[in-house]
């Protein structure tokens, strides 16, 4: 995209939220495939939060904690999150493929197709210097050429996906890390790739899969068990 | 279940990830954390106690059950919690139609010293220390540039909002708080970048492990 199509003097105002509404729309579109703009944008974005600490200092009252812990304990985290999210028809129609399979790691186009994914159940891990593990994903024929590893780090809180050879996207669309846990999936992350069809990113919510054994969420689908995702995966070693 | 001390050697992520996981001392941390900040934001908006009360309350129970929405990639959690707890405040001034008659925000009247000495030490440490540097960021702003932008900032105005509250040109605004926001950002150039957790007490505390 051409210099002349950019938005950078509006992003200042954008962050504070001073545009109008017709100004708010072009930034926004043009933000969707822009990256350089983009980028901006979060800088600024970060820039004008700084201003909520020079708000004169205030206290509120000393019984709000245990409001806010009351509340907290009558309303679980997800629950409303995860009751507005129906199941979607592509889980019936990939059930089948996984069987009895413990373990479910997808990467998919905004949960439209999936291209890479792994099973736990099956994975060799790979230990890399400092102890981290490395997680080959197997591609699909949806995208042969695909390649990816999810790296786990030695005390296992933290997480990586590398991908390489995924197709193309739109300019409106990005790729999706599921994560899966007895039919509950949870998105690790969502990212782009290059021109060179290479991406990674940083997987941020693995813990929420390890939350969901002892979580009273229903399961998306309870009757297709589609596995237990272990949040650090517990390594099984080759028969070999 | 962990006790409030050991909640309190972890960072802002680290508290996402177990409010993820449903770990109420994680939340009760993050609330210590930064419920000033965040009280201080909502009152400086709705100018009313109660309802910036109840702001604070909505930013932790969002926080409590959609932590698993936040991305680290795209801003620090401090960041996170103010973007949610301005727009909020800012929406309920807006649904009223009554704003008050005073630019709720007195710049003049911070005083750093009248903070409650009882406080979260990581919050003198960090916070204080945040809030001291926009302060000085901020001292060095022209004064009409500041005011346009406390004003767009605090009040949620728009640009001819700002330029009919200040009775000035709309073009004139809108240069002000371009400059403004780009002399802010280079002035907080260091803070922005730096990392997620700035803490010198998390860092000290993860070496520690």
């Amino acid at each position: 995209m051409s210099e002349e199509y950019h938005v950078l003097d509006l992003l200042p105002a954008y962050a504070i939220g001073s545009l109008e509404a017709d100004e708010v729309n072009r930034v926004e579109q043009h933000l969707r495939s822009c990256l350089i703009c983009r980028t901006e944008a979060n800088a600024f974005q970060e820039t004008a939060e700084q201003l909520s600490f020079a708000a004169p200092v205030a206290s509120p009252s000393p019984d709000l904690k245990e409001r806010l812990l009351q509340r907290a304990r009558a309303a679980r985290p997800g629950e409303s999150t995860v009751s507005r999210q129906p199941a979607r028809p592509f889980w019936e129609r990939l059930l089948p493929a996984w069987g009895l399979a413990s373990l479910a790691l997808i990467v998919g186009l905004a949960g439209l197709n999936f291209l890479l994914w792994q099973r736990v159940d099956r994975i060799e891990f790979s230990t890399a210097p400092g102890g981290m593990r490395a997680v080959p994903l197997t591609a699909t024929d949806a995208a042969p050429a695909a390649t990816g590893f999810v790296l786990i780090s030695a005390d296992g809180g933290d997480g990586a996906l590398v991908v390489d050879g995924l197709p193309p996207l739109g300019e409106d669309q990005q790729y999706q890390l599921w994560l899966i846990r007895d039919g509950t999936r949870t998105s690790g992350a969502v990212f782009s790739t290059d021109e060179k069809s290479y991406g990674g990113t940083r997987i941020r919510a693995p813990l929420s899969i390890a939350a969901c054994g002892r979580s009273s969420r229903p399961a998306l689908n309870e009757r297709n068990k589609i596995g237990v995702f272990e949040w650090p995966p517990t390594p099984r070693k080759s028969q070999n | 279940m962990k006790s409030t001390t050991d909640y309190a050697r972890y960072d802002d992520e680290r508290l996402i990830r177990l409010i993820v996981q449903g770990q109420e001392g994680a939340l009760a941390q993050l609330y210590d954390r930064y419920n000033r900040l965040i009280f201080s934001l909502a009152l400086a908006v709705v100018d009313d106690r109660a309802t910036a009360e109840e702001i604070t309350l909505d930013v932790f129970m969002r926080v409590w059950q959609k932590a698993e929405t936040y991305r680290a990639e795209q801003a620090k959690v401090s960041t996170w919690l103010t973007h949610i707890a301005r727009h909020h405040a800012i929406d309920i001034l807006r649904r009223r139609s009554v704003r008050p008659d005073h630019f709720a925000v007195a710049w003049d009247d911070v005083d750093f010293k009248a903070e409650s000495p009882d406080q979260d030490p990581q919050e003198m440490t960090e916070i204080s220390m945040r809030r001291e540097r926009v302060q000085a960021a901020l001292a060095k702003l022209p004064e009409e540039q500041k005011q346009a932008l406390l004003l767009a900032y605090f009040s949620g105005y728009s640009h001819s909002q700002v330029a009919e509250a200040l009775h000035q040109p709309l073009g004139t605004i809108k240069t002000r708080l371009r400059l403004a926001m780009q002399k802010l950002r280079e002035f907080l150039g260091d803070e922005a970048d730096a990392s997620v957790q700035p803490s010198s007490a998390y860092n000290r505390s993860k070496e520690e492990r």
